[in-house]
């Protein structure tokens, strides 16, 4: 359980709020590159971190990450006009550059300096491989850019996608942290998926269904072992990093692209999954990409707006025949739902108090102690980690390791991302 | 009442009842009708220490109100437990009536009683959990005694995840 005010402190991110503050502390994605395509085209809403604001490219390709709302009464900017080096209110043709900058008020006489004066709120926005970045927080305090290995390697070897998830962002990332569920929830896809299956870990993953797990410590975060048996005087490790505050990485299988997840605050309600698939060495095939656009792995099938279209509205396409064969131990299709549909069926912000949390939850535990100490820490003046590229450069693995070994120590520089840098992976 | 004429699939619905009879009642308005009971704390959990820093630790943690959590300490061979504040016990006594025992080391002593006690776990079905408290420390025996007989280990914990392990878990 957990008390319900510290629930709140760590489920609210809105501006001003203490989780806010951490928040803003980081590089989050906020759009995919694919939202905002080409020079001049269409602006877009983005509501991140509860604050809705307007995203857009100029002439010249640069972008913009901007309040909503033209500075003169309040209109939508989603509903201007991205023109010649910058975004126009339609409704008296007020122009802003990209960040945020009047540079046109019309009504004013050609000479004024008016517009100096009439400057929207803007954060900085930068593309990482197909995603892009911002950071809504103190100037002052802005960390470097973002290094996460997927957004670091070549082009071709990337592939994000991203989903609306109705509930509030702390549940969904502790899905991605809740390594026992795996075994559970997702015991029907490792086989059938295509971006799972034929791996030699699966094998390990079939013969040995009680896995033990250990939670280490680390600077940026948590690293979770789930240990299973493998040859006689071994265990098969399947190690998920955690970053603060919300980033997760799945371990490999075989030579199968790596994933993970950002879970990004939308408002108190609502959050975006980000999920990238990778592949350090080589580029993402045909197969593999089409596997993703389709829905598999982790990804979804999605509506133009990123909703999936199985979803609350038609009991997420619930199949109860294929819950009673087997194939879908709840009956929901694919992992990116199977999470999903669970975690907003707890509501938008579940009530911990009621929880009954068991040992095998003590990574879920440990997680919400580590966020809260970070919230108090930056209270005190107290830089978090997590924003740093040591702390990005993770990467998850799966290795079989001698039973009397560390699996950090066993695992060593395996766990450092660098480039070209076969990952491990069984 | 909710707009129920779309499609559910997997067969025939029973009864529509409603808002709650579709994941559309994942709203916070619904969530408020989750019903409210006091929910029993029936874990028993037992909290060993396994050598004298352990002691220490365990000792500030039993300070504190708990539902049902009782603490002790053990030394080989593992036969008799020590209850802080209390007699000593015979280790199969402790292990009645119990679902969770969660075992604290610092130093890697007393094998032999992490392995009576990991034994007795298995048998009868306890969940055990490990604190490895060796600060700094990615490798220890307390941690390799620990590895064969513990469900889930923080490594290294804190002091504090103790008192957090057992608040979560209602103990
Ligand atoms: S079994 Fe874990 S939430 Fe129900
Ligand atoms: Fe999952």
């Amino acid at each position: 359980m957990l008390r319900t005010d510290i629930n709140e402190l760590l489920a609210q991110a809105g501006p001003g709020t203490p989780m806010g503050d951490l928040f803003r502390r980081y590089w989050q994605p906020v759009l995919l590159a694919e939202e905002l395509p080409e020079n001049d085209c269409p602006p877009v809403r983005v509501k991140v971190l509860s604050e809705r604001l307007i995203a857009f490219r100029d002439s010249e390709g640069r972008y913009g990450l901007m309040d909503e709302f033209c500075a003169h009464r309040g209109v939508s900017l989603w509903f201007g006009r991205n023109e010649e080096g910058g975004l126009r209110c339609p409704y008296h043709g007020w122009k802003y550059d990209v960040t945020g900058q009047a540079v046109e008020v019309p009504s004013e006489p050609a000479a004024s300096n008016f517009c100096a004066n009439v400057k929207l709120k803007s954060y900085p926005m930068v593309k990482r491989g197909d995603v892009l970045f911002a950071y809504l927080g103190d100037p002052a305090a802005q960390p470097p850019l973002p290094e996460w290995e997927a957004y670091t390697v070549p082009d071709g070897q990337v592939f994000t996608s991203k989903r609306l998830q109705e509930c509030n962002w702390l549940q969904a990332l502790e899905g991605g942290i809740d390594s026992s569920h795996v075994t559970f929830l997702h015991g029907g896809n490792l086989e059938s998926d295509p971006l799972f299956k034929g791996s030699k870990g699966n094998e390990y993953n079939k013969g040995d269904l009680k896995p033990f797990f250990e939670v280490v410590d680390s600077e940026g975060g948590l690293l979770i072992g789930a240990r299973r048996n493998a040859e006689e005087g071994k265990y098969y490790w399947r190690v998920t990093p955690w970053v603060l505050p919300n980033f997760t990485m799945v371990p490999p299988r075989g030579d199968h692209p790596v994933h993970g997840h950002f879970w990004v605050p939308i408002d108190d309600d609502n959050c975006w999954a980000y999920s990238f698939d990778y592949h350090p060495t080589r580029q993402l095939t045909d197969a593999e990409v089409a596997a993703m656009r389709a829905g598999k792995g982790v990804h979804s099938a999605n509506d133009a707006s990123y909703r999936p279209l199985a979803n609350k509205d038609n009991d997420y396409l619930m199949d109860r025949e294929s819950q009673k064969r087997g194939e879908n131990y709840s009956g929901i299709e694919g992992i990116a739902l199977q999470d999903s549909s669970l975690q907003e069926s707890m509501g938008p912000l579940v009530d911990r108090t009621k929880e009954r949390l068991v040992a095998t939850d003590a990574g879920i535990i440990k997680a919400r102690q580590k966020l809260y100490k970070a919230v108090k820490a930056l209270q005190d003046g107290v830089e978090p980690t997590g924003n740093r590229a040591k702390d990005q450069k993770v990467r998850s693995v799966a290795i079989v390791l001698p039973a009397d070994q560390s699996f950090v120590e066993g695992i060593g520089e395996a766990m450092v991302a660098e480039p070209a840098k076969p990952h491990t992976s069984v | 009442m909710s707009n129920h004429d779309h499609d559910h699939a997997g067969g025939p619905r029973s009864v529509p009842a409603g808002p709650s009879s579709c994941a559309e009642a994942a709203t916070a308005k619904e969530a408020a009708y989750r019903i409210d009971y006091p929910l029993s704390a029936a874990r028993n959990t037992r909290v060993v220490a396994l050598d004298d820093e352990a002691e220490r630790i365990i000792r500030s943690a039993a300070l504190l109100d708990w539902g049902q959590a009782r603490f002790f300490s053990i030394t080989d061979p593992g036969e008799v437990l020590a209850e802080v504040g209390g007699s000593d016990l015979p280790l199969d006594e402790v292990m009645t009536d119990t679902n969770t025992v969660v075992m604290v080391a610092t130093s890697g002593e007393n094998a032999t009683a992490v392995a009576a006690i990991g034994d007795l776990a298995r048998e009868r079905g306890i969940m055990t959990a490990g604190l490895v408290v060796t600060p700094g420390a990615l490798t220890s025996d307390a941690l390799f005694h620990l590895r064969p007989h513990a469900r889930i280990l923080l490594v290294p914990a804190e002091e504090n995840d103790l008192i957090e392990l057992l608040r979560a878990t209602r103990a």
